[in-house]
Formats: C-alpha cells, structure tokens, sequence
C-alpha cells in the first residue's frame, strides 16, 4: 500500500466513494422492494393455498393467512384423481424429453460433424418451427392422432412433444458439438472405438452441459403444455395442467383448492428451476446474444 | 459420397424421419385440408372448396376482431416486457450488494407454465374475492370493492389477459437485456467519459446503440410468443365476455372442437403461419441491416 501523500485528495474521495456506495445501497434497497412486489402474486397463491378454504374465497381478502390449514390441499386429493393426472404429466414429459434429446443428440452429431452448412440450416429450420403457432401444428395433429386411433393416449403426447423438441434440441447441441474439437473422435477411433461407441463413450460424456440444459427446456415445454393435452385427452391421458384447469367453475367456489393444486405444479419446478439457473440462463440466452 | 458424409446420414436419419411424419406432413396435412371442405362427424373428406375458406375468413367480423386482439395483446405486452425488463436489467447491473439473490428471485418466474400465470391472475383479478379489487379499493382509487369486473367487462378483459402476460415474460426480458448489458465493453463506457459524457447522453449513445440487437432479438422472440398465445387467454376468460378478449389461437381452437370446421380453422392457421413468418422476417431484415452498420 502506499502512503498517504495527499490528505486532503484523499478525504475527498473516500467521501465521494462513501456518497456513491450510499447511492448503490439505496438502489439496492430499491431494487429488492421491487422485486419482492414482483414475485408477490405468486407468494401470496402459495399462502391462500394454506388458508382455510372459507378464508381463500373470503369477500374481503387479506394477504398473510389469518390462520393456517391444509384444507384446500385435503379437498383437492378428494375431488379428482389429481395424482394420477401428475402422473400422466411425468411420463409424458420425461419420455418425450428422453427421446427428444436422444434424437437431437444424434441427429446434430451428425449434421456438426458432416458440414456446418447444414448446421445453418437447422438454424434456420429451428427458427422456423419456432414461428410457427402451437395452434397451427395442433389442428393437423388433432386430426392425425384420430386416425391413428391415438386420442385420449400417452403416446399422442409422447409423439407431439417429441416432435415439436427435435428441432430446438437438435440446434442446441450442435452449437456444443461444433465446439468439441474433432481430435476428440479420432483419438476414439485410434483406440478402436466404431463411430457410434465413440460417440456414446466420448462425446457425448464431455457434452453434459449441453444435454442437461436441452433436457431442462425440452421438459419444461411439456410439462408447461396445455393445448396439446386439452385437445388431445380426455380421462385417462389427462395430464395436470387440464386437470387444475378444471377447479375453475362457473362459481368459484373451487378456487381454494385450485390454488393448491397450482402450487403442487408450480413450487417444484421453482426449486428446481433455481438450482439448475445456471443451465437455464444459457439456454434462453443461447442465440439472443453473441458469445 | 464418402463415408464419412454416409455416416452423418444415419446419425441424422432417426430425427429427420420423425420430423418428416410428425413435424412435416402435419404443415402439409394442414395446408391442404385447407383448400377442403371437412366434416368432422363423418371423417371424410368433401368438395375442394379453393380458396373459399380464406376469403371466407377474411370476411368475418370475428376473425378481423381476433386478430385485432391479437395484435393489441402483442404490441402491449411486448411493449411493457420491454420497458419492464430494461428497468429491471439496468437496476440489477449496476451490481449492489445482494444482487445476485435478487436476480434469483426475479427469474424464479421463468419456469412457471403460462397456465399457472392465468389461474393467479384469474384468482387475483376474480370479481367477487379478488385481492387486487380490495386493494384498489383500500388505497381509495376506486369507490366500491366490486368496481372494476376484470374479467367480465369487455373494457378490461383483453387488458387483464394482458396483465396475465406480462408478469409471466418480464423475467425473460430482463435476463436476456441484463446479458447484453453485461456484454458492453467496458473500454466504451471509459471512452465517453472521457469525451465528458454525462449518465443520460451515456445510456442514449452508448448503452442504448450497444444493445440494440440484443433488443431486437428479445423482441422477435416475444412477440412470436405472445401472438401465439393461448393458456392464459383460455383460463382466464376464454376470450369473452362477447369475444371482447378472443385472440387468435382461442379463435382457432373454438373453430376446431365446439363448430368441427376442420378446413376453416386450417385456413386461418395457414394465414397465422404466413403473418408471424412476414413479421419476424422484418425482424431479421432490421437486424441484418444493423449489423451491417
């Protein structure tokens, strides 16, 4: 450290200096405030959702719950088969981001290491899907799936989801494929590897990061999705989403355990989404800014 | 061919043919059922009809209102997404103490399904227990609790969907601005306080310009997503009361499953398809030319 030559000169500073980390708490304290108000809607449905059912739709609401219950949760279990529905939304959600990932994997492993004009037009071809309105693939498909005699079938939504992830999981990973050096396959191949092993075994390890954040939004799509499953179930594909949908009566007197069930969808995913942020931001940030 | 090339064929095989059946003919399928005439109950398939289901289409007062909506849901949206999240972004990037915790807290939403956004606002905004109601009225901006019927005053109903959308989507906004702000060069913030600039010319001729692409994208993304919008519209008000808040999507998915009009509702998707085609290649066409600069 060096001395202090100049009194004074350095008073000023450190007042200037004190001024300024003034002004950035302030924003600090500023910010927070704002962002608690921000995410206040949905603490305050995971509080009415531990209300007292009569307090949830009471005329004249009060934010904090006045006293606590689990109610709404016992009433939702009772009025429909809310678990199996969970269920539903699991599977089909985890197998369509499996083969999806799976697909994409392959598919851009190919195309990354065939030519990367081809990764240009998946590109492209990704852009485009991605234009295209959910309503627009669902009308065809809607008529699709009946022929095949599929409706009301975990597979219709197993095969819908798949199919609208392909494309992003494929432009996904061959952004991290293109990056992985191509000595990697060949030092596989000289240690006697066939082309698919060495994919398998050395590729797509080292690539985990890009799988990872491909399978958090190809999940995420199809848990999230609720077009697809209202069209195309009906009782025994019904997944959550159609499910909760349906505490909306005419009346509202449902709206407690309704948020219940909003919170068993959502919370989950909001832990979970905060301990995988790290993937989650690259992936939405992927394209919209430049490395 | 090689066999390298050969080999990059099988590996892509599996996904390409799963597209071509699931991704490709259903845009084909879709195209052409909409030259038809298709009824439902009877599964078959009836009279060419050419080009009758779009005019037909283009004609209705309901579809021109649809599509108004949609157009006003997007530009509103998008347009409070925007200010919102550069807000945001700019708060979070001046790197206070703690700011990382809210960051979290702010992207917590990301993740929620558009339906959940629908049912809290649906909760929030309900007529007769709403929260939002009781605080307007506690704070003396409106006379009586029941003031404002969010969701069933064709005034409002467009608007509270619109709500809905852009306490879902500002998380994003601000995440991917807060990532461009966080990719200026430093060296040209040094610049301009060398040329004397004060905060406001800075953010105007340096910040602003720097980001510009990066807004561009976070734009085009959105508003492809918010015209394509359809969860919380349909759980929050099913586009009533009187189509005052049907947009696109509800339109086309009434069409479909209460009246069955198969080539109709193809029709307008076709149109829907081509609209957010035509209006993100200008996006790109901007971006290319801001680039080139």
């Amino acid at each position: 450290m060096l001395s202090k030559p100049n009194v004074e000169v350095s008073n000023k500073s450190m007042l200037g200096r004190l001024f300024r980390k003034n002004n950035k708490n302030i924003i600090g304290i500023f910010t927070v405030v704002l962002a608690l108000l921000f995410i206040s809607p949905y603490i305050y449905i995971v509080l009415t959702s531990i209300k007292p059912s009569s307090d949830a739709i009471s005329s004249s609401p009060t934010f904090f719950p006045r006293q606590l219950s689990l109610e709404n949760y016992v009433t939702m279990f009772n009025q429909m088969p809310i678990i199996r529905y969970f269920l539903n939304s699991f599977t089909t959600a985890s197998i369509s981001t499996i083969l999806a990932v799976f697909l994409g994997a392959l598919a851009a492993y190919g195309l990354s290491r065939f030519s990367s004009k081809t990764g240009h037009a998946f590109l492209l071809l990704t852009l485009c899907v991605r234009m295209i309105p959910m309503i627009s693939i669902a009308i065809p498909m809607y008529i699709i799936i009946n022929v095949m005699g599929l409706i009301d079938t975990r597979i219709a939504l197993i095969i819908t989801y798949t199919a609208i992830n392909v494309p992003f999981s494929i432009w996904l990973m061959i952004g991290f494929f293109n990056n992985i050096p191509k000595e990697f396959d060949e030092a596989a191949r000289i240690d006697g590897c066939n082309v698919f092993s060495a994919f398998i075994k050395v590729i797509l390890p080292v690539s985990l990061p890009g799988l990872a954040t491909a399978a958090i939004f190809c999940f995420m799509l199809a848990w999230n999705d609720f077009l697809f499953a209202l069209l195309l179930t009906s009782t025994n594909a019904k997944t959550a989403t159609v499910g909760i949908s349906e505490f909306l009566t005419a009346y509202n007197l449902d709206l407690g355990p309704m948020t219940a069930a909003a919170v068993s969808f959502s919370l989950p995913i909001m832990v979970f989404s905060i301990l995988v942020q790290r993937y989650i931001v690259s992936g939405m940030t992927l394209g919209a800014v430049k490395e | 061919m090689t066999k390298e090339s050969r080999v990059s064929i099988y590996f892509f095989a599996p996904a390409g043919i799963f597209m071509l059946i699931f991704l490709f003919f259903p845009v084909a399928l879709l195209i052409r059922d909409s030259f038809f005439e298709i009824d439902m109950i009877g599964q078959g398939r009836g009279a060419f009809v050419g080009l009758s289901h779009y005019v037909d289409a283009i004609r209705s007062e309901r579809f021109i209102g649809a599509t108004t909506n949609t157009i006003i849901y997007v530009v509103v949206a998008v347009g409070f997404e925007l200010i919102l999240g550069l807000f945001f972004a700019l708060l979070l990037n001046t790197a206070f103490k703690g700011h990382g915790i809210v960051r979290t807290i702010m992207l917590a939403p990301l993740m929620i399904a558009p339906l959940v956004s629908g049912l809290i606002w649906r909760f929030m905004l309900n007529n007769q227990f709403g929260i939002v109601n009781k605080l307007l009225y506690d704070f003396n901006i409106t006379s009586s609790r029941h003031a404002i019927q969010w969701l069933s005053d064709e005034r409002f109903s467009l608007f509270s969907t619109i709500i809905a959308d852009i306490w879902l989507t500002t998380p994003f906004m601000m995440l991917v601005l807060l990532a461009g702000l966080q990719g200026i060069s430093p060296t040209l913030y040094e610049s301009s306080q060398i040329d004397g600039a004060n905060k406001i010319q800075t953010f105007l001729y340096v910040t602003l310009p720097s980001l510009f692409p990066v807004m561009i994208v976070a734009v085009l993304i959105r508003t492809v997503d918010a015209a394509r919008t359809f969860d919380i519209v349909w759980v929050l008000t099913q586009g009533g009361p009187s189509n005052s808040s049907e947009v696109l999507s509800t339109y086309m998915y009434k069409t479909l499953t209460r009246y069955g009009q198969v080539g109709e509702s193809s029709a307008m998707a076709v149109m829907f398809i081509l609209l957010l085609l035509a209006i993100s290649s200008y996006f790109l066409f901007v971006m290319f030319k801001a680039n080139k600069k």
